[in-house]
């Protein structure tokens, strides 16, 4: 018998992140409209920079593109390759599961740290927003952070509606929540009940975590406790998603 | 059958494959030898992809064995599918990518190194060399079954399997298909194929299993299965040509009602 040859994980992994970033980089129109929800809010706030503070502004900001990549990406791409059954190809290689799905996670965190660093960017060139060495590394990890919460919201979509039309409509429907109700309710406009209510749901914790990340100084008790919100989240979705998801549509 | 054909690439045994309380697969057992093409066949929903899937890993099985080149699928997953290549009923890769991208992904997911000689070489012998810089939904039907046979069979697998290969091919695209599932053989690899085409089954397959209802109803060559059944009534009832046929045989074997 002619022995059978597994190939190393590394390979795997290096020639799915490839088709990856391909595909990413041949979709960078839709990308383009992830980055373009966050920088038109920077641009526009620039008159509450001075009253609210800069770290605001670029909490917010970042807020909305970590959900736009979480919900509207990854949850997007995952649907229609299903849906295409692009998966089940994938997963009659000698892949282990997982190495198709960290691939794909890879190069969502790969989105956010572009956009956090687009952020960054717009916020200084437009704002003059400049926070410290320490801020602005503290801020790239808060917002994987802050990235996985809304990666697991969008692994519950997926996992709980098979769909891609469905799928899509929503995301864009809990995309739009989150913006709305995270924007008004976050400044109190919607009552004290939702503003308290914003705090602690995941747009109110991300929000947090980052606004303190960009100044570490200012990282108190509650942020701490933002913080393990936010990771509860994220295990709580995560767990939902994963179990529910089926690799095909049929 | 010589000594070369003898050695068994595939050994299914006492298959079961369950959907909630629909039993798909009822202990189906059969194996493939090395240099044979195998065809499975059996009316829509009788259980040919269900047998399949379980045997690619995509599907789990509730009993039975599938041991493909001496590799349990259940205790070794991982080097059952190294040893297997396929192509499923409806193959779609990333329409973004272009052909030489889904070859380059495929080669490095089964740990094959491709150069660009090598790759040229490939588009080559299916006869699409100038369609390197393509993206996969821009090709026609004949020529997505020629990259997606191609893919399946990068890594020289002993096991190569075959969902509805041709279907929706065209006479010439079809007969060009079957010449290189040919070749695999004489490759001496062992090729799995389901089909709904009789002429296919009879014109390409060295043996063929007829499932229904998941159950495997009976498994011989083409010829002996006509010769054994050509004087049956059931079989002279359904006879159109004033001969008997493989498919006359296949429809006496599963009845003629359609299914869904």
């Amino acid at each position: 018998m002619e022995e059978t040859i597994i190939p190393k994980t590394s390979t795997v992994l290096a020639a799915l992140l490839k088709a990856d970033f391909t595909t990413l980089w041949r979709n960078r129109r839709a990308v383009v409209l992830v980055f373009l929800v966050p920088i038109v809010i920077l641009v526009s706030w620039k008159g509450l920079v001075e009253k609210m503070g800069g770290a605001f502004a670029l909490s917010n900001s970042l807020t909305y593109g970590l959900i736009a990549i979480g919900l509207m990406g990854y949850t997007n791409s995952i649907a229609r390759d299903r849906d295409k059954g692009i998966f089940q190809r994938l997963r009659v290689a000698p892949a282990p599961n997982w190495t198709i799905m960290m691939s794909r996670i890879f190069v969502q965190l790969s989105m956010i740290a572009l956009v956090t660093t687009a952020i960054f960017v717009v916020g200084f060139d437009y704002d003059k927003i400049t926070l410290t060495p320490a801020g602005y590394a503290l801020t790239y990890l808060t917002a994987i952070v802050g990235g996985a919460v809304y990666l697991a919201l969008g692994q519950v979509i997926v996992g709980l509606i098979k769909n891609p039309e469905t799928v899509n409509s929503t995301s864009r429907l809990v995309y739009f929540t989150f913006v709305i109700v995270g924007m008004f309710g976050g400044m109190g406009m919607l009552g004290k009940q939702v503003e308290q209510m914003t705090q602690w749901s995941p747009y109110g914790t991300v929000k947090t975590i980052m606004a303190a990340g960009m100044i570490p100084g200012s990282w108190t008790m509650d942020t701490t406790n933002a913080l393990l919100v936010t990771v509860g989240y994220t295990i709580v979705f995560a767990v939902i998603g994963i179990k529910n998801f089926k690799w095909n549509t049929k | 059958m010589d000594n070369n054909q003898s050695e068994s690439i595939l050994k299914v045994s006492d298959l079961c494959v369950q959907y909630g309380t629909f039993k798909a697969v009822k202990e189906v057992s059969f194996d493939v030898r090395k240099g044979e093409i195998f065809g499975l066949l059996g009316p829509n929903g009788a259980g040919k992809t269900s047998t399949l899937s379980a045997i690619e890993g995509l599907i789990k099985y509730q009993s039975g064995t599938v041991i493909v080149d001496g590799h349990n699928a259940k205790e070794k997953p991982l080097y059952a599918r190294a040893a297997m290549g396929v192509q499923l009923q409806s193959t779609s890769f990333q329409s973004e990518l272009k052909v030489s991208e889904i070859l380059q992904l495929f080669a490095g997911i089964y740990g094959v190194k491709l150069t660009n000689e090598k790759l040229t070489a490939i588009l080559k012998d299916i006869s699409l060399e100038d369609a390197a810089g393509k993206r996969f939904g821009q090709l026609s039907g004949g020529q997505q079954q020629r990259v997606s046979l191609v893919i399946s069979t990068i890594h020289n697998p002993r096991l190569v399997l075959l969902d509805e290969p041709t279907t929706g091919l065209d006479p010439q695209s079809r007969r060009q298909l079957w010449e290189r599932i040919e070749a695999i053989r004489e490759r001496g690899h062992a090729v799995v194929l389901t089909t709904h085409s009789m002429e296919e089954a009879e014109s390409v397959c060295d043996r063929i299993g007829i499932i229904d209802h998941g159950k495997m109803i009976t498994i011989d060559t083409p010829q002996a299965l006509i010769e054994k059944h050509k004087n049956d009534p059931e079989v002279i009832a359904v006879s159109r040509k004033g001969r008997v046929t493989l498919e006359d045989v296949f429809i006496a074997l599963t009845g003629k009602e359609v299914r869904a």
